[in-house]
């Protein structure tokens, strides 16, 4: 039902890959890791990606969020070819449209967790102080963090880590979140609480979110599940779907 | 804006051992340049005040007296009226005096020695007292005629004290041999180079024994209310003494006891005049300020170049270090320009907490050297034209090395900021080390 009203309410993707090819080189050596992906993503989709180690995943959403470039093919957000824009408007890009949440945190070490989750506001300059305080602190409450605000990074478990890294991302209530393994380091409980508070932003805010997952728990709230192998997309299924093709994975072994 | 002082600022705290070495290194130029431009002034200052008290005015109307076409003295006559003229001429006159101008062989029991005499009207020499520090006797027995100011170097060298008696010789422009036996009455404390020419004695007691006339002088030093006046003065005497009926020497840069041998070289006979300013006059000691400004801008250029690689370097492994932040920074949505603009705000305030703890670092061992009254060897003394060292440190110069080294190290970072912000984001996010 969500897909029905997301696909109604905006018949232009969001997210529109096009062939893309993605070949890194490790010295003389080329590495192909994605070789013509094709996909849409609608406005207020909540899509997870799915695929073996090395299948792709962290590159095709790198790709997204346009902190990377593609080998060939092209690479469309918010209805703009990323090709066609210049480093300032992919930065602003990135600022304005795109919340992302790192496989690795890459939280800044010398700010506090508060100051970690404002700075793309102070970047943004659309709140004052007052707006902002409250933004903030509404986030780490959500994400059980406002006992932590005065830490640093290093004095925080991963998963507190995670989600300070999930609350940077959400702060400037972006259109697009992509998130790269985003429960890989938080216990189950946390993980669910986290899933929670994006399925919530989804649905209140139409926020579309694309996030890579090995989880099948996790799988099972997104409306669409992408499958990749091998850099290229192997279908497109629902969460039931691929709950039933892990099992049998599972039992094949 | 103030995240990115706030991120700078932490990065030099939690790199304290680096941010320590780098600051301190920048501390440790900025100490010693502002102690060398400290010395450097502080010399020039004593030269010249030391050097126009005791051997020449601002400006010096000074000159020849011929017999013969080779026999030259360093006199000039019919004072009292050239004197007249003087005052006419030169509004810009704070006081003049008579300088006796002679040579002389200085005997005593044990020793003897070639000294050039300055004779002096001592109740006149209002900057004699502040010039000189006497060691022994007193200024004011000077009045009395026969009597003879020595420097330290020269009574130890001579072996004599106050009170005891030398002989002094001149040949005269007759070919024989003048003496006066003249008391010591005053023993200086050296002031350099001029400590082994130099003696003084009563303008009397000079003209006594070359015989001179009472209204003959070696020169007179016309001291200005300003310094800013000299070019000027100078050039208008050199214009009007003549239109007054003088015949006066073309201007020759060089301190009077150097000149013998051209003026002896020319025709003329008579009175001629020449004219000088005090730079012409010390012009044969300020070669050592000269050399000392020069030691200080070369080691000025050598330590900036030290420091800049040394910054760039530091900054370098700085910026490697923090790639995978600039990733994520610029992943978030930082531009470039503003990642530029953090390492550069980390860099200028290293720069200035450096040099402005450097310059009170050098502006405190400066203070501290100036109260220590630290007696300098012989071969220094020679140069500093002082027993002591002097440290005048200028706070424009202060400001200015501030300014420059600050400037230069900010400017430096500016390297490896921009290739920091040119990375592409996931590069920089995935850079291990
Ligand atoms: N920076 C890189 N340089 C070279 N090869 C890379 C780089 N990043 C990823 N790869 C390769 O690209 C392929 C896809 O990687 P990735 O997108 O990280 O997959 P996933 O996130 O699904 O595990 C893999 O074969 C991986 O080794
Ligand atoms: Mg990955």
């Amino acid at each position: 039902m969500t897909q029905l009203t997301a696909v109604s309410g905006a018949n232009r993707p969001i997210v529109s890959l096009t062939d893309v090819i993605k070949t890194y080189t490790l010295g003389k050596v080329e590495v192909p890791a994605l070789r013509g992906l094709s996909l849409d993503v609608y406005p207020g989709e909540f899509i997870s990606i799915a695929g073996p180690s090395g299948s792709g995943k962290t590159t095709a959403l790198n790709l997204i969020g346009c902190v990377d470039t593609a080998s060939s093919g092209v690479v469309s957000v918010d209805g703009q070819d990323t090709k066609t824009l210049s480093e300032r408007q992919l930065t602003d890009l990135r600022l304005h449209t795109i919340g992302f949440i790192f496989q690795s945190f890459n939280l800044v070490s010398v700010l506090s967790v508060y100051q970690n989750v404002e700075f793309p506001l102070l970047l943004q300059r659309k709140l004052n102080p007052k707006e902002r305080e409250q933004r903030v602190m509404t986030l780490l409450e959500q994400v059980g963090l406002d006992k932590h605000v005065k830490h640093r990074p290093n004095e925080l478990s991963g998963g507190q880590r995670q989600r300070v890294a999930v609350a940077r991302a959400l702060v400037t209530r972006p259109k697009l979140v992509l998130a790269d393994e985003p429960t890989a380091n938080l216990d189950s409980v946390t993980g669910q609480n986290i899933i929670d508070l994006m399925k919530e932003l989804n649905r209140k805010e139409g926020t579309t979110f694309i996030f890579s997952t090995h989880d099948a728990k996790v799988m099972n709230h997104a409306n669409a599940v992408v499958r990749l192998a091998d850099g290229k997309i192997l279908d497109r299924i629902t969460p039931a779907e691929a709950q039933k093709a892990m099992a049998a994975g599972a039992e094949g072994h | 804006m103030f995240q990115l002082l706030l991120i700078a600022l932490r990065n030099l705290a939690s790199h304290k051992r680096r941010t320590l070495l780098l600051g301190g290194a920048i501390a440790g130029v900025t100490g010693l340049l502002v102690i060398l431009m400290g010395l450097s002034n502080g010399i020039q200052t004593t030269t010249v005040e030391t050097a126009t008290t005791l051997m020449t005015g601002h400006v010096n109307v000074a000159g020849f007296f011929k017999v013969t076409a080779g026999q030259s003295a360093p006199v000039v006559t019919a004072i009292p009226a050239l004197q007249q003229q003087l005052l006419q001429e030169v509004p810009e006159l704070d006081y003049m005096v008579q300088r006796g101008r002679g040579y002389s062989k200085v005997v005593s029991d044990t020793s003897s020695m070639d000294l050039v005499l300055g004779g002096v009207d001592i109740q006149n020499e209002t900057g004699f007292r502040k010039a000189l520090m006497l060691r022994e006797g007193r200024m004011e027995d000077l009045e009395q005629p026969n009597t003879l100011l020595l420097f330290e170097e020269q009574a130890k060298k001579l072996e004599v004290k106050v009170g005891d008696t030398v002989t002094l010789s001149s040949p005269t422009m007759r070919g024989t041999s003048n003496t006066v036996d003249v008391r010591v009455a005053a023993i200086a404390a050296n002031v350099g180079m001029l400590s082994s020419v130099y003696c003084y004695l009563p303008n009397s007691t000079l003209r006594a024994l070359y015989q001179m006339r009472d209204d003959a002088t070696g020169a007179l030093h016309l001291y200005l209310k300003d310094t800013a006046d000299v070019p000027a003065v100078q050039a208008r005497l050199m214009k009007r003494l003549p239109e007054l009926g003088h015949k006066v020497l073309d201007h020759n840069p060089n301190p009077f006891f150097m000149k013998f041998e051209t003026v002896n070289r020319e025709a003329w006979t008579g009175q001629r005049l020449d004219i000088t300013n005090w730079e012409d006059e010390i012009s044969f000691i300020t070669w050592s300020v000269k050399a000392l400004n020069g030691l200080t801008v070369g080691l000025l250029v050598l330590l900036l170049i030290i420091i800049s690689v040394g910054v760039m370097n530091t900054l370098w492994i700085a910026i490697r270090e923090r790639t995978r932040e600039i990733g994520t920074l610029r992943a978030i949505g930082m531009q470039r320009g503003w990642v530029v603009l953090m390492f550069l705000f980390e860099a200028f305030m290293l720069a200035l907490f450096g040099t402005l703890s450097g310059a009170l670092l050098g502006l405190a061992v400066c203070l501290g050297l100036n109260a220590a009254h630290i007696t300098m060897p012989m071969a220094v003394q020679l140069i500093i034209m002082s027993e002591q060292l002097r440290f005048a440190v200028s706070p424009v110069a202060v400001a200015g090395s501030i300014f420059i080294i600050t400037f230069c190290t900010t400017l430096v970072s500016l390297i490896p900021s921009f290739l920091a912000a040119r990375m592409k984001p996931v590069t920089a996010m995935h850079h291990i080390g």
